[in-house]
This record gives C-alpha cells, sequence and structure tokens, in this order.
C-alpha cells in the first residue's frame, strides 16, 4: 500500500509537468491550428536559459528563472508565432508540423553545439527532503511540483473562464471571422496563446530539470509523451490535456513497478492505440466535425 | 421625411473585367424595414459587403448618420451603431447563449488592466438575459450554442446583433436553411423588435415570401443594377422583376 501511495504521488507529480506541455498543444491547436512538434524542445530550452543565467551572468537562481522566463516568451512565444507559425500557416496545417519538427531538431542541435551534449545538473526549486506518508515516502519536490503544475493549469482555466481576455481568446479559437467582426482583436489574442504556451513550457522545465537534469534530448520524450496526453484527454479540451497528462504519469509510474520497467515506455503508446480505436475524440474530448 | 441612416452613394464594384455592381444609390430611413433583393448574380452581396466594410468598393461611398465610413474597419462599425448578422451561421459553439450574447455587446477595447480585472460579464448579463428572453431562448441560456438547432442558433445570432443596441441592423439571409415554424417566429421577432425599438433594418434574403411579409420597402437588383424599387406590393407587379426572375 505504502508504495502505491508513493507510485501514485510521483505518477502525478510527473504526469502534471507532461500537463502543462499538453495543454500547450491544446492552446495552439485551438487558437491557431498549430500542432507543434518542438513542443518537447519548447520544454527543454528553457532550463539552459536560466543556466546560462546562472553560468554566464551569475545571477542567483530566481532572477536566472525570471531570465529564462523572458527569453521564452520572447523566442519560443513571439519569434516562434512570427518568424514561423503565421508565415506557414497559410500554406496548410501539414507544412506548418514540418516546420515545427525541423524547429524541434534546430533547437536541440543547437543546445548539443553551443552546451555540450551532457546532462546538466539543474537547482532544484524545491527542497529534496522526504517525509512519511502512512508508512510512503513523499518528496516535498514531488509535492510541489503537483501543486505548482495545478496552480498554472487552474489558474489558465479562470483567466480563459472568468476574464473580458480569456472569453475573447475563446471566441477567437472558436470563430475568428465574427470574433474580429465583434470587434475582438484576434491577433492580439493569439499571441497570448502563445505567450501563455512558453510561460506553461518555462513552468514545465524548471520543474522537471532538476529531476531528469538540463539535457539537450529530453525533449524528445516529453514531447512524445505531452502529445499523447493531449489526444489521450482530448485535443479539443485544457482539462482533457490535464486528465491526460495525470493519467500517463500515474501508468507510466505504475507500469515500471507492477508489469515490467522494460515496457515502461510502451505504455503510453498502448493507451494512446487504445484511445484512438474506442475513442477518437478522446477521454474529455468532444468531436469536431471539420469541411475539407 | 427625417435624414437617412444609412446613405448608399454611387456605389459601383469592378472584379477584374466583371462589373458586379454599378452606380447603386438609395437611402434608408429610421425605423424602415428595407429588403434588398435580386437573382443569383445580381450584385446584392457585393453591394452588402461593400456596406459592411468587407469590400472597398471601385467608386462610390457609404454614410452612416452622414458620416462616411469608408475607411472604418469592419470591426468598428458596431461602434457607429451597424449590427449584423451573419448568412453562415455565427455562434461561438463551446460557449453558452448567454456568454455568445454578452460577447457580442461587451466594449472588446478599454485598458489591459479593465480587461483581466474588471467583471467578466462587462455588466451585461441583465441585458443579454432580456434578449435571450425576447427571442424565447430562456430554456437554452445556459446551453452551448453549437448544440442548438440551425434555427435556433440563427435567433441567437439575431440576438447578438441587437446586443451592442445599434440603430441599424444588416441581415444577411437570416431565412437560409430555417424551417418554417422557425422562420414565422424569427420575423414576428424582428417586427415586434422593430415597432419596440424603431431599429432600422436592411435584408438581403432569397425567400421572397420571407421579405415581401417583413419588409417596408424593397430595392431589387439585376445585373449589378437597381432595376426597381417600392412596397412589396408593387414589386410583386412590377414585370422587370418579374423579367429578372424568370431570365425574361
Amino acid at each position: 500500500m505504502a508504495e502505491l501511495i508513493q507510485i501514485l504521488v510521483s505518477g502525478l507529480a510527473a504526469g502534471s509537468i507532461y500537463a502543462l506541455a499538453a495543454v500547450g498543444f491544446t492552446l495552439l491547436w485551438q487558437a491557431s491550428q498549430t500542432i507543434n512538434f518542438a513542443q518537447g524542445e519548447f520544454v527543454m530550452l528553457p532550463a539552459f536559459f536560466v543556466l546560462v543565467g546562472m553560468t554566464v551572468l551569475g545571477l542567483p537562481m530566481w532572477p536566472a528563472i525570471g531570465l529564462g522566463l523572458v527569453l521564452s516568451l520572447l523566442i519560443l512565444g513571439v519569434a516562434f508565432k512570427r518568424l514561423i507559425v503565421e508565415p506557414m500557416l497559410p500554406h496548410g496545417t501539414l507544412p506548418l508540423v514540418i516546420a515545427t519538427i525541423a524547429l524541434g531538431l534546430l533547437l536541440k542541435e543547437s543546445v548539443k553545439e553551443l552546451y555540450g551534449a551532457t546532462a546538466q545538473p539543474f537547482p532544484a526549486v524545491f527542497p529534496q527532503t522526504v517525509f512519511n506518508v502512512a508508512g510512503a515516502s513523499v518528496s516535498i519536490q514531488d509535492i510541489g511540483n503537483l501543486v505548482v503544475s495545478m496552480l498554472a493549469i487552474g489558474g489558465l482555466q479562470l483567466f480563459l473562464n472568468r476574464t473580458r481576455t480569456g472569453r475573447c481568446m475563446q471566441a477567437s479559437a472558436q470563430n475568428p471571422a465574427v470574433a474580429e467582426i465583434l470587434g475582438v482583436n484576434v491577433k492580439r489574442m493569439v499571441m497570448y496563446t502563445f505567450l501563455i504556451n512558453a510561460a506553461l513550457a518555462t513552468i514545465a522545465s524548471v520543474l522537471i530539470s532538476p529531476i531528469y537534469l538540463a539535457k539537450f534530448s529530453n525533449g524528445e520524450t516529453l514531447g512524445l509523451v505531452a502529445f499523447i496526453a493531449a489526444i489521450v484527454g482530448g485535443f479539443n479540451q485544457i482539462r482533457g490535456a490535464l486528465v491526460g497528462g495525470l493519467l500517463i504519469g500515474v501508468i507510466d509510474n505504475l507500469s515500471a513497478l507492477y508489469i515490467s520497467a522494460e515496457y515502461r515506455s510502451a505504455m503510453p503508446l498502448i493507451l494512446l492505440i487504445a484511445i484512438i480505436l474506442l475513442r477518437p475524440q478522446g477521454l474529455l474530448g468532444t468531436p469536431e466535425g471539420r469541411t475539407v | 421625411m427625417n435624414a437617412p441612416v444609412l446613405s448608399v452613394r454611387n456605389i459601383s464594384k469592378q472584379f477584374g473585367g466583371i462589373r458586379a455592381v454599378s452606380d447603386v444609390s438609395f437611402d434608408v430611413h429610421k425605423g424602415e424595414i428595407l429588403g434588398l433583393i435580386g437573382p443569383n448574380g445580381s450584385g446584392k452581396s457585393t453591394l452588402f459587403n461593400c456596406i459592411l466594410g468587407q469590400l472597398r468598393p471601385t467608386t462610390g461611398h457609404v454614410e452612416i448618420n452622414g458620416k462616411p465610413v469608408d475607411r472604418v474597419r469592419p470591426a468598428d462599425l458596431s461602434l457607429l451603431g451597424l449590427g449584423r448578422t451573419f448568412q453562415q451561421l455565427s455562434v461561438f459553439p463551446k460557449m453558452s447563449v448567454l456568454d455568445n450574447i454578452i460577447l457580442a455587446g461587451q466594449e472588446h477595447e478599454g485598458t489591459m488592466l479593465s480587461r483581466l480585472f474588471g467583471k467578466p460579464d462587462a455588466g451585461l448579463t441583465g441585458k443579454a438575459e432580456q434578449l435571450i428572453e425576447f427571442f424565447r431562448l430562456t430554456p437554452y441560456r445556459d446551453t452551448p450554442a453549437g448544440s442548438l438547432s440551425y434555427g435556433q442558433q440563427k435567433l441567437v445570432d439575431a440576438a447578438m446583433a441587437f446586443m451592442a443596441g445599434p440603430g441599424i441592423v444588416l441581415l444577411d439571409e437570416p431565412a437560409g436553411g430555417v424551417n418554417l415554424t422557425m422562420l414565422t417566429h424569427l420575423k414576428e421577432r424582428l417586427m415586434t423588435y422593430n415597432i419596440e425599438h424603431g431599429t432600422t433594418f436592411v435584408v438581403i434574403e432569397h425567400n421572397m415570401e420571407f421579405v415581401m411579409s417583413l419588409c417596408t420597402r424593397i430595392i431589387v437588383l439585376a445585373q449589378g443594377e437597381i432595376i426597381a424599387e417600392g412596397k412589396p406590393e408593387e414589386i410583386r407587379a412590377n414585370q422587370m422583376v418579374i423579367d429578372a426572375y424568370l431570365g425574361g
């Protein structure tokens, strides 16, 4: 039982970080029909911005995280939208998908060239202490990661549902032509979405890098898992991405314990196949028709 | 007669070698329900889009309450008192009927702080609920608009157009795809709104019966030009109109 609690908590903690990246997937898709296959690299990169701030500029951890956030907003938010999505989107979804795959490779190889291929230690945001719950060892870091991720996603939901700007963002995603005629600044709303995605990626990066260390290749697994989480939960629902992320985090850890560590990474893929076959709109997603 | 609320002045629109609208002028006065009809390809949609600022006319201009609106963005026309409905469904499908109508009425400018920390409904829930009641959509207040029937969504669209309290509303094929029961309801609601609020309507429509029973005046376009103008009974008896529709 104690072991199960331990596995559940660490699964939820890891899953909540996957959820941050998965929510970014769904946001970009809804706002601009962008499937960002560089999303994993978007989570990998901010950790290196923080490390540059600390090692090159000599900044303490929190100012370095602030610097990482600003750079992420500018590069992964503004520049990504202006330089890649806007020019590519008129050519259709597929060219944009290919462009984001290329961007992912570029980011990965650039980090490898500029910062090296070895995994870099990353400062922990939470203390490494472990405490005992019903016989299970639970780390403050896991609880902290879970709480921060949930707060970020909950805050995003509140922002989208309870503010005028949030509603305008939803309107822009659901019917951009009409939103524009009603006076909504659709371009600005789409830009907000890209900025939010960059901010979520930064949070995910800062939370996950102390566990897996900062490495150029971290995005490969993260991007895939987040993509699967978004599909499993429902690509058109933020809460679907949340559920998908948590579910995959838990299944990943449970399968390592109860099935086999070797098949651990296969479990999310098996879940993905099952969902596509049985409920293609995802667990919480709604079916969407498209005119072709 | 009082000054026109909407004036179309010598509008022409050329697409390459094709003249879609040719030197069209007319005035619309407060409280009128003007129908704009014509056979397919007569230029009425082009003219409508020129009035709405979605197409720039080759020559001529449009005035709202005497002010030229050539350089006004389509999004800003609502600030000048011009509302519109859409030919295609225009609701936000995942939002509730109430949220759709509030969104249509809220001012989208304002400071970033007011849009983040101001009342999420911009204080418009009461007004939106009045319109929901007026269009008899109360049972669907909190229903996602996308799950309503086509005709009900047209009613939501109309309520959205009225939310900003416009003096003029342009209705783009309001009867298209709507069943007879819902159409009768829509027509009755529009006529009531016109009487109660004095709102001016310009209706572009294919459904002749709908136009003839709703409008107080009708303009008929054919090949980009006005070929007839008058009361519904005059239009019905006009030989040029009959010829235009029958291809004579």
